[in-house]
């Protein structure tokens, strides 16, 4: 086993890798940018190393800079997390040749796997089902409008290179493939330094279900079944759950095994996810494999009882997978809501900025992996992200309410935050009885919101007013003093006369 | 003290009187309601209204509210009665004109529009990166692009004024 791993990143992700190692007895090195010294990353580690100035293309994202800190500090491995070095097989490669250990699949996985089109060919020679649309990246305006034709309206153009939903784009007639493709290609290039796109007939009411999966050097394959991640809005989750309502016990056992059938075809080692798209006659489509950790693999964890970074870990240092497909359990249900620092009524805009208070929320069946604390100035270079809350219950009812009320625990000042988000969809009717698809966020909900009726109108009104009432009186008995305390009594001392005598 | 608050564009009077410590009554269109306050965290209030508990978090600036309780946002102006009998006498407003600014700290990527160009309501003008994502920024007027106060590639500050519609 490794005696040392420096975490290739940031935030909560590095937090609960972190943590892991601590379980472990494994020392942990973190690296920071200039805006990170005072991060839970940094102070959740055993040792931590600058690695340059706050922009992430000048720090966490330098391959040079993490591979000089893992043979300064000695560590044996790399744990990337998710989002910046995490599929990236440059830096994989450069891994291999440097003999330190990348926990993670190979290169050749990720170079494969990261192609979207190389995805769709490998997968489909396995046997896996994928969505209509082209294999190639295509370079002209001209064939984007050709193929669009031939795969019938609506589309989605995207990104070769693309994730987390940038570089994406819904075009629904041809009139409007123009513009998008010059957006998602504008987007890409300056999120992936790649503008190439490629294009797939676009899924009416799809879910999106994946299937987690974990293997190792031995051969040995197993999934850890479904999460549901539809509740998404501009094509990015934000509430994940498992397990999936519209997963039968035949389509799970189905999907597992298609999952793992992807995952063989690239000998993929360690923790991956398979995307799936599932259309309202329950078919599953492949859409695409993450090389990496995922953000919502807590609600995995939280139903299965997998610790899936440590199992990771352990299959990167050469052991054998602690489990067996016969052991994988589903016990009740688990929510993730991912807590942002976006200001849900205007449109989610982001919102980094000091967090001036802070209280999270416990007890039975919560759990909340943050990033920051009472006082963090989230930066503005990186993910808004605060924390991710997860709520187990025996079963999804259960959790939806521990959920709500986690939620409602949990107060961010400060700055504005995705909470009061999660709170409503967590009371919507649609999301309570499982009837929603990926487009429900942008397209039902906010619709049915802006028509919802407000109950506690006078006690905002009430609270507001007596906040202002509150200022107005501070402020006149701060200016009172000053007129009475200052040249006045000057003058008075200047001007007795027995004084001015003395002189 | 007298404030005039507006609730969905409806005018409404609202008036406070201390009671006791951390007591008030608050007086909203006539009607009176006596309640506990406690400022607890921050900008969160703990609220008791009879013996029901409300949490409250109340934002404000510059008279306007954005007050969340229980997931919920409410958002209204609250205006001291002499300010606004103020600001009635003090001239014409701002009829037909809008400041495009930036909604938090960002990079310019794109000016869409340029000056003394027609635009339209909702209309988008420019294109504001910040943390990894483009966020077009639409005009709440119709009218002509009286002036553009940034360069594309230049950062500005959460904010910042971008252009004037007028």
């Amino acid at each position: 086993m490794f005696r040392k791993i420096l975490i290739a990143n940031r935030g909560e992700i590095a937090v609960r890798v972190e943590r892991a190692c601590r379980e472990m007895g494994i020392r942990s090195v973190a690296v920071y940018s200039e805006v990170d010294r005072h991060a839970l990353h940094v102070r959740c580690a055993d040792e931590a190393y600058l690695i340059g100035p706050p922009s992430a293309s000048e720090s966490y994202l330098v391959i040079d800079k993490i591979i000089d800190v893992a043979k300064r500090s000695g560590a044996e491995a790399i744990h990337p997390g998710y989002g910046f070095l995490a599929e990236n097989p440059r830096f994989a490669e450069r891994c291999e040749r440097e003999k330190i250990r990348l926990i993670g699949p190979s290169a050749h996985a990720m170079r494969t796997m990261g192609s979207k089109t190389l995805a769709r060919k490998t997968v489909q020679a396995a046997g896996v089902p994928v969505v209509p649309g082209t294999v190639e990246p295509i370079s002209t305006e001209e064939e984007v409008f050709r193929v669009a034709r031939e795969i019938g309206f609506p589309v989605m153009l995207k990104a070769t290179a693309g994730g987390g939903g940038k570089g994406l784009r819904l075009v629904r007639a041809e009139s409007e493939l123009a513009s998008s493709l010059r957006m998602a290609k504008s987007e890409a290039k300056s999120a992936f330094s790649d503008d190439s796109v490629y294009i797939e007939r676009y899924i009416e009411q799809p879910r999106h279900v994946e299937i987690q999966i974990l293997g190792d050097r031995h051969g040995n394959y197993v999934h850890l079944c479904e999460r549901e991640c539809s509740i998404q809005r501009r094509h990015q989750k934000v509430v994940e759950e498992s397990p999936s309502v519209i997963v039968t016990p035949e389509m799970r056992a189905a999907m597992g095994k298609v999952a793992i059938d992807a995952a063989r075809a690239v000998r993929y080692e360690g923790a991956g996810t398979c995307e799936f798209l599932v259309d309202p006659a329950r078919n599953f489509y492949f859409l695409e494999m993450n090389t990496r950790l995922q953000v919502e693999h807590p609600v995995t964890e939280m139903v299965t009882g997998v610790d899936i970074v440590k199992e990771q870990i352990r299959v990167a240092a050469g052991e054998p997978l602690s489990i067996r497909q016969e052991d994988v359990r589903q016990t009740g249900h688990a929510i993730e809501c991912r807590v942002y620092a976006e200001d849900p009524d205007r449109n989610f805009f982001p919102c980094p900025g000091l967090i001036t208070s802070l209280r999270t929320p416990g007890g039975a069946g919560v759990r909340d992996d943050s990033g920051v604390f009472e006082g963090f100035e989230i930066p503005i270079y990186y993910d808004p992200i605060i924390s991710k809350l997860v709520a187990w219950g025996k079963d999804r009812t259960e959790a939806i309410a521990r959920m709500k009320r986690a939620l409602t625990e949990y107060v961010v000042t400060g700055v504005k935050t995705t909470i009061p988000f999660h709170i409503r969809v967590m009371n919507n009717r649609h999301f309570v009885e499982g009837n929603f698809d990926t487009n429900f966020i942008d397209k039902v909900f906010f619709k049915e919101e802006g028509e919802r009726r407000l109950e506690h109108g006078d006690v905002a009104v009430i609270t507001a007013a007596i906040q202002v009432f509150l200022e107005e009186r501070k402020r006149a008995m701060a200016q009172k003093p000053v007129e009475g305390a200052g040249p006045v009594s000057m003058w008075k001392y200047s001007s007795r006369p027995g004084i001015r005598n003395l002189g | 003290m007298n404030y005039i608050g507006t609730i969905d564009g409806k005018e409404v009077r609202v008036a406070v009187r201390e009671t006791g410590v951390a007591r008030y009554a608050v007086t909203i269109d006539g009607t009176e309601h006596l309640v506990d306050a406690h400022q607890v965290q921050s900008s969160v209030w703990s609220v008791l209204y009879g013996e029901t508990s409300f949490e409250v978090d109340v934002q404000g600036k510059d008279e306007e509210y954005e007050v969340l309780i229980a997931g919920d946002c409410y958002k209204f102006t609250l205006m001291n009665e002499q300010r606004k009998a103020l600001m009635r006498s003090g001239g014409k407003g701002a009829a037909g004109k809008a400041m495009v600014s930036s909604p938090m700290p960002g990079k310019v990527v794109k000016l869409l529009v340029r000056e003394g160009e027609e635009v339209k309501a909702d209309q988008g003008v420019i294109v504001v990166e910040a943390m990894k994502m483009e966020n077009e920024l639409k005009c709440a007027v119709t009218g002509k692009v009286k002036e553009i106060f940034v360069k594309e590639g230049e950062v500005v500050e959460s904010g910042a004024k971008l252009l004037l519609v007028e």
